[in-house]
C-alpha cells in the first residue's frame, strides 16, 4: 500500500492550478484537495498519476460566502460547513448532511470541492446540490463557467468537469424560511457511508397542506436522484403518517439500484420507502406553516 | 498494601497511549532493506510463467526470490504439533496458487515503494484450476485434492462419543434437527503482522524482531526450517499491537524474511500492509455443526449428536492446525449440561482460502451451537430459555462431570445464570417485550452460558498439561529491584501490571520496584505457545509466584543467618526485611542484595548468595473448578424499517476465580464482547463462488467502533480457591459467549415471525429476511 512515484505541486492560486492542469494534460495530472479518496486509491494503486496539483494552500478557495446562498469555495473543508453559523442559518439540511460525512478526522481534511468532483454515488453533498438545485463554478484557462448540479453528475464516480478545469465553489440555495428538512440515512456502523441516504424539504400552507416538496437520494443509482414520483404525489396533499409512508413506497419502487456486500437492490428499495416516510414525517414536524 | 485485588493502573499505558511503544515497525536499522511479496490474485492455478527479470534490474532493487528460489533456501516447513495429513510445503509457492493473496515471489529493496514498484514489473501467467470454495467441493471425492501430495480435501476426522446416544435417543418424546453455521471472520487486530529479520554474518548470529504471541515457538521453528543453529538464532519482540491468537501462528513470509537477510547480509524488514493482512495473515472460525437434540416434552436434553465441518483454507495452519480446534469443540460442546448420550463427528476440509487461524477462544462454535439449540428447544417446546437451561444445568457438585468426561467440580454456572437474569430484571422485561409487541416495536433478550478448561481441572492437566506448566525467573537486583522474567508474551494483557503485583506480593516489595521483562528468547524460559490460550493468568502467575517465593526463602535464609533467628519468624515489607515485631534490626533488600553481589563470601553458611530463582509451575497443588465461565444476556431492538439492531443492555456474570486485576479483567470481558457483536451484526470475510477476495480494506471488512459498542455491566463471582493460585483465564471468555448471545436476543426479538436463526452473521438485510419483510435474495 505504497503509491507509485507521482511529481507533487503545490501552488498558491487557481491560475497556477489551472495552468499546471493545462500544460500537463497528457501526462495524468490529477488535483489533491483532502486526499481522503484520492490518497487510498493510489496507496492501492488502484489509481496511478503522474502528476498531483496541490491545492490546499490557495486561500481564496478556502472561504465561505453568504448572500444569494451560500457560495462554498473548493477547499473549505466539511468541518468548517458543518460548524459554520453561516451555514446554519442559511441551510441547516446542509450543515447536517455534511456531519454524516465519515468521521471528525475525516471531516477535518475533507473538502467541499473535493466530495463533488469525486462523485461518490452515495456521498451527501452531491445529493444535497441535487436537491436544492444548487450549482459549482469551475475554472478553465479559457476562463469560468457555472454547472448546475442537474448537469453535473455523469454516472459513476464521474463528472462533467473537463480534466483541465478545476472546481472553484459550490454553490447551495438558502432554504426558504418555513421550509422543512430532513436528512435520513441507515449506515451499517456510525461514520459509514450510507447504504442509503434519503433528504427532503417540505413547506406547508395555512390549511397544513403541502406548497412545496423536495426528495432525493443517494446511494440507489450511479447518481444522486431526484424523486419526481414522491414530489408530485406530494405537493397539494395533507400532510399524514399514511401519505408518508405510501409515498415511500412509491418513490422506492421504482428505483433500480446496485446490490452490494451491504444488501439487494430489494433490500436498498426497503430502506428507501422506510428512510422516505420517515424523513418527509421529520421534514413535516419542521415545517412552519406560512401565514 | 496487597496488590493483588487492586485496580492497579496499567503500567504499560503512559509508554503506549504517549506513543513511545516499541513495535516491529519502529525499528531502524543501518543499512535495513524492505521487502515486498507478489501474491495471487486468482484462488487456485498453477503459475506457467515466471519472469523475474525485469524486477532485479530495476534501481533500488537487492534480489527478487521465486518459488524455486526458495526451495533452495528452506527446508520444507513442518510443525512438530500438526494433526492430520500434512502437504509439503516451502515459503513461497513452487508450482501452484491456493489462495488469493498466496505468495508467488519476494521483492527486497531500497525502500518499500521500490520493492512494490518492482513487485509491478514481475511478469507473472497462470492457468486457472478448478476452485474449492464450499464444504460440499471439500467433500467430493471426485474434486481433486489441493495438494497433489495428500489423498483428499478431507484432511482430518475423529469422532468422540460418550454415554449412551442410541438409549437417550429411543427415550426421546422429540428430536429437533438444524445446521447450525458459523461465518469466517478474521482477527484484525491494529498492528499488522511484521518483522525485522537481522544476520549478522560475522557471528552467524540471526536476530529476528517480531510482532509474534511465541517468540520461543517462532525461533523452534526457524531454527528447524532454516537449519539455523539455536544458540546463533534469537527472536526479540516488545510492544505488540494485539494478535487475539493471529500472531499465536508461524507464517511462510516469517522464513521468507530471515533467509533474505541471511542471503543479503542485510536486515530486512516486511510489515504487512492492512491489504495483504485482511486478504492473506489467516481467517478464523467458518465452522457448520448438523445437530439432533432428543429431548422430552418437559425440557429434558437427553442426547446430542453433532457432525462438525471445518474449513481450513488451504495451507495448514503452524504450530496448531485446525483439527486441535475440532478436538476441543468436540471436548465441549455439551458443556456444563446434564446429556446422557453424545457424540460428535469432525472433519477438517481444505478449500482454495487464506489460512484458518485460531482467533480468541477458536472453539466457540461449541457454545454458539449448544446455546442456540436450547433456546430452540425452549421455542419448539414451547418453554422459557431460562427454565430450559436451569433444567439442565449441572450443579458443580463433588461428582459432576460433563458428559465428555472432565469433573466440573465448583462451577458457578448456574448461579452465574440467577445472577445475569436478575440484574437484567428478566421477567419486567417479558412484560415490556409484550407491550412493545402490541405497538409494533420488537424486543428481544438472549442468554447464553459457556464455561472453558483455563486451566481445566487437575486431570485434565497431569505435570502441567500438555506444556508440561511453565517457569518465570526473578532476580534481585543489588538495587533491591526486583525483575521477573516470564515466559508469556503479552501483546494487550496487561503481564507487565499483573505480573508485577503478584511479584510484589510474594516477595514484599513495592510494586513499583518490579520490572516484568518478556520477548528476548535468550533470556525467556521455553513456552511453545507463549502468550495465548488463557493461559497466563494460572500459569504465568503461578510460575512467577512460585519463583518469588523460591527467591523470598533464599533471601529470608541469608537474612536469618544474619540476624542469627529462624527465617520463620522474619517478614518481607515494602523491600525491607525484619524481624516479626522486633524494630531496629531491618535489613533494606537493596543492602542485603549489594552484598550477596559484591560479596557472595561472605553469604551465611549453607545460603546461596545468588539471589535468582527459576522453578516450574505444575499446577499441580491447585484444587479449584479449573473452569472459568459465565453467563451473558443482553436486551435488543430490532427496527423493522432498516433491518438495524440496538443493543439496549448487556450483562456479563463471570468466575475467573480470584482476580488479579479487576479493571484488566473488566477490560479483557468488553474487548471480547465487542468482538463478539462485531462476528455477529459487522464482519463477515466475503469470497465469490470463484475464490475472488471481497474485502480489501475497512470499507468491506467492518470492526464494530466504540459507538458501536453499548455499556457492558459486569459482576464478578469469584468462586472459592484453595493455594493461593485460584486464577483462571478470562481472556477468551466475552467472545466465546458473546455471538450466542446476541443472535438468541435477535431470534428472541423475531419470534413473532417464526424466524429461524441458524446462521451466526446477521447483517441488517439478513435481519429482514429473517423477518420476511425483504425475500431471500435480499442479504
Ligand atoms: C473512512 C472514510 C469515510 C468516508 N465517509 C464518507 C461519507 O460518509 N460520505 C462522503 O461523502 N464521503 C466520505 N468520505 C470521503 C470524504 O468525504 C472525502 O473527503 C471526499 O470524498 C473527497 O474530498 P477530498 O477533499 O478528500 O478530495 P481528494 O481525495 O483530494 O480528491 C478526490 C477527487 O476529487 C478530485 N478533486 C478534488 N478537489 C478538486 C477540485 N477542486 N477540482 C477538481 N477536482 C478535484 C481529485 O482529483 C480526486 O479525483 C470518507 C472517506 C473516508 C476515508
Amino acid at each position: 500500500m505504497k503509491p507509485a512515484e507521482f511529481e507533487h505541486h503545490a501552488v498558491d492560486s487557481v491560475e497556477e492550478a489551472v495552468g499546471l492542469l493545462t500544460e500537463l494534460a497528457d501526462d495524468d495530472v490529477k488535483v489533491l484537495a483532502g486526499g481522503q479518496s484520492l490518497v487510498p486509491l493510489l496507496a492501492l494503486r488502484l489509481a496511478s498519476v503522474g502528476h498531483l496539483v496541490d491545492v490546499n494552500g490557495v486561500t481564496e478557495l478556502a472561504t465561505i460566502a453568504d448572500g444569494d446562498g451560500l457560495a462554498i469555495g473548493a477547499t473549505v473543508r466539511h468541518r468548517q460547513v458543518e460548524r459554520s453559523p453561516e451555514v446554519a442559518a442559511a441551510n441547516p439540511l446542509l450543515a447536517a448532511a455534511v456531519r454524516r460525512i465519515g468521521h471528525a478526522a475525516i471531516r477535518n481534511r475533507g473538502t467541499i470541492g473535493g466530495t463533488v468532483a469525486h462523485a461518490d454515488p452515495a456521498a451527501e453533498l452531491p445529493a444535497v446540490l441535487t436537491l436544492l438545485d444548487g450549482s459549482v463554478e469551475v475554472r478553465g484557462t479559457g476562463g469560468g463557467r457555472t454547472i448546475a448540479a442537474a448537469d453535473l453528475f455523469d454516472g459513476y464516480f464521474t463528472t462533467t468537469l473537463e480534466p483541465e478545469e478545476l472546481l472553484t465553489a459550490v454553490h447551495v440555495p438558502a432554504l426558504p424560511a418555513g421550509t422543512g428538512w430532513a436528512v435520513q440515512q441507515f449506515s451499517r456502523r456510525s461514520g459509514d457511508y450510507g447504504i442509503v441516504t434519503v433528504l427532503a424539504t417540505l413547506a406547508l400552507d395555512g390549511d397544513g397542506r403541502i406548497s412545496a416538496a423536495r426528495v432525493a437520494y443517494a446511494g440507489v443509482d450511479a447518481v444522486p436522484l431526484r424523486s419526481p414520483v414522491a414530489e408530485t404525489a406530494l405537493v397539494g396533499q395533507t400532510a399524514s403518517a399514511e401519505l408518508w409512508t405510501a409515498v415511500g413506497h412509491d418513490a422506492a419502487v421504482v428505483l433500480e439500484p446496485a446490490s452490494d456486500l451491504n444488501g439487494s437492490a430489494e433490500y436498498r428499495r426497503h430502506l428507501a420507502a422506510t428512510l422516505t416516510a420517515r424523513a418527509l414525517q421529520q421534514a413535516s414536524e419542521r415545517a412552519g406553516v406560512r401565514a | 498494601m496487597r496488590m493483588v485485588g487492586a485496580k492497579v493502573p496499567r503500567v504499560e499505558d503512559r509508554r503506549i497511549l504517549t506513543g513511545r511503544g516499541h513495535y516491529v515497525d519502529d525499528l531502524q536499522l543501518p543499512r535495513m532493506l524492505h521487502a515486498a511479496f507478489l501474491r495471487s490474485p486468482i484462488a487456485h492455478g498453477r503459475v506457467t510463467h515466471l519472469d523475474v527479470e525485469a524486477a532485479r534490474a530495476a534501481p533500488g532493487v537487492h534480489a527478487v526470490y521465486t518459488g524455486a528460489d526458495m526451495r533452495e533456501l528452506s527446508k520444507p516447513i513442518r510443525s512438530p504439533l500438526s494433526q492430520g495429513a500434512v502437504p509439503e510445503v516451502y515459503p513461497l509457492v513452487t508450482d501452484t496458487v491456493r489462495f488469493v493473496g498466496d505468495l508467488v515471489a519476494m521483492v527486497v529493496a531500497d525502500s518499500r515503494y521500490t520493492a512494490e514498484d518492482a513487485v509491478g514489473m514481475i511478469d507473472v501467467e497462470y492457468a486457472d484450476l478448478p476452485v474449492v470454495m464450499d464444504y460440499e467441493a471439500a467433500l467430493d471425492p471426485s474434486v481433486p485434492p489441493l495438494f497433489a501430495d495428500l489423498d483428499s480435501n478431507v484432511v482430518h476426522t475423529a469422532t468422540k462419543e460418550s454415554g449412551d446416544v442410541d438409549a437417550a435417543f429411543a427415550a426421546a418424546d422429540r428430536i429437533i434437527e438444524v445446521t447450525l453455521s458459523q461465518h469466517r471472520i478474521a482477527n484484525v487486530p491494529i498492528e499488522t503482522r511484521g518483522l525485522v529479520a537481522d544476520y549478522d554474518a560475522g557471528s552467524g548470529e540471526l536476530t529476528v524482531h517480531a510482532a509474534t504471541q511465541s517468540p520461543q515457538g517462532l525461533r523452534l521453528q526457524l531454527a528447524q526450517t532454516l537449519d539455523q543453529p539455536m544458540d546463533r538464532l534469537r527472536v526479540l519482540t516488545q510492544d505488540v499491537g494485539g494478535a487475539f491468537g493471529l500472531k499465536g501462528n508461524i507464517f511462510r513470509e516469517d522464513f521468507c524474511v530471515p533467509i533474505a537477510s541471511r542471503q543479503l547480509g542485510r536486515p530486512v524488514k516486511w510489515i504487512e500492509d492492512r491489504n495483504e493482512h485482511l486478504m492473506a495473515s489467516g481467517h478464523a472460525r467458518e465452522e457448520r455443526i448438523a445437530a439432533r437434540v432428543a429431548v422430552t416434552e418437559a425440557g429434558d436434553i437427553l442426547g446430542l449428536t453433532a457432525a462438525l465441518d471445518l474449513d481450513m483454507g488451504a495451507y495448514p495452519g503452524m504450530p496448531f492446525s485446525a483439527a486441535s480446534f475440532t478436538g476441543v469443540i468436540a471436548l465441549l460442546l455439551p458443556g456444563p449440561y446434564k446429556v446422557r448420550g453424545y457424540r460428535c463427528d469432525t472433519r477438517v476440509v481444505a478449500t482454495n482460502k487464506s489460512t484458518y487461524v485460531a482467533y480468541r477462544g477458536p472453539w466457540a462454535m461449541e457454545t454458539f451451537t449448544r446455546e442456540r439449540l436450547i433456546d430452540m428447544v425452549a421455542a419448539e417446546l414451547g418453554l422459557d430459555p431460562a427454565e430450559v437451561r436451569r433444567r439442565n444445568l449441572l450443579e458443580g457438585a463433588d461428582e459432576d462431570r460433563l458428559i465428555t468426561g472432565p469433573t466440573v467440580r465448583g462451577i458457578t454456572t448456574r448461579e452465574c445464570l440467577d445472577r445475569a437474569l436478575e440484574r437484567i430484571d428478566y421477567p419486567a422485561f417479558r412484560t415490556e417485550q409484550e407491550a412493545a409487541r402490541a405497538e409494533g416495536r420488537y424486543l428481544g433478550i438472549g442468554m447464553a452460558a459457556f464455561i472453558e478448561n483455563a486451566p481445566g481441572p487437575k486431570e485434565m492437566r497431569p505435570g502441567g498439561g500438555f506444556t508440561g506448566g511453565e517457569s518465570a525467573k526473578v532476580r534481585l537486583e543489588m538495587d533491591g529491584a526486583l525483575t521477573v522474567i516470564t515466559a508469556q508474551s503479552p501483546h494487550g494483557q496487561g503481564h507487565e501490571t499483573t505480573l508485577a503485583q503478584l511479584a510484589a506480593d510474594e516477595m514484599g516489595v513495592p510494586f513499583d520496584s518490579v520490572r516484568v521483562v518478556h520477548g528476548d528468547t535468550r533470556l525467556t524460559p521455553f513456552n511453545i505457545i507463549g502468550t495465548g490460550g488463557s493461559r497466563a493468568a494460572t500459569w504465568g502467575s503461578g510460575a512467577v509466584m512460585v519463583s518469588t517465593r523460591k527467591l523470598r526463602e533464599k533471601v529470608l535464609a541469608i537474612a536469618a543467618g544474619q540476624l542469627e533467628i529462624d527465617p520463620s519468624d522474619l517478614q518481607i515489607v515494602d523491600g525491607v526485611v525484619s524481624p516479626k515485631g522486633v524494630p531496629g534490626k531491618e535489613i533494606p533488600l537493596a543492602r542485603l542484595a549489594g552484598q550477596m553481589t559484591l560479596m557472595p563470601q561472605t553469604a551465611p553458611p549453607g545460603t546461596d548468595p545468588n539471589l535468582m530463582a527459576e522453578e516450574r509451575f505444575t499446577g499441580e497443588e491447585t484444587t479449584g473448578s479449573g473452569w472459568s465461565g459465565g453467563v451473558h444476556a443482553c436486551i435488543v431492538e430490532v427496527d423493522l424499517g432498516t433491518g438495524g439492531v440496538e443493543i439496549k443492555r448487556w450483562v456479563v456474570v463471570e468466575d475467573c476465580g480470584r482476580i488479579i486485576n479487576p479493571a484488566i479483567v473488566d477490560g479483557q470481558i468488553r474487548g471480547g464482547v465487542a468482538q463478539g457483536i462485531g462476528s455477529v451484526l459487522y464482519e463477515r470475510i466475503p469470497y465469490d463462488s470463484e475464490g475472488t477476495f471481497l474485502a480489501g480494506t475497512f470499507m468491506d471488512y467492518l470492526l464494530p467502533t466504540s459507538a458501536e459498542i453499548p455499556p457492558i455491566e459486569i459482576v464478578h463471582i469469584e468462586s472459592p480457591d484453595d493455594d493461593g493460585v485460584g486464577f483462571r483465564g478470562v481472556g477468551e471468555g466475552g467472545m466465546i459467549v458473546a455471538p450466542a448471545t446476541l443472535t438468541n436476543a435477535i431470534s428472541d426479538a423475531l419470534a413473532p415471525f417464526g424466524a429461524r436463526v441458524t446462521e451466526q452473521y446477521l447483517p441488517p438485510a439478513e435481519v429482514l429476511r429473517l423477518a420476511g419483510v425483504v425475500g431471500a435474495g435480499a442479504a
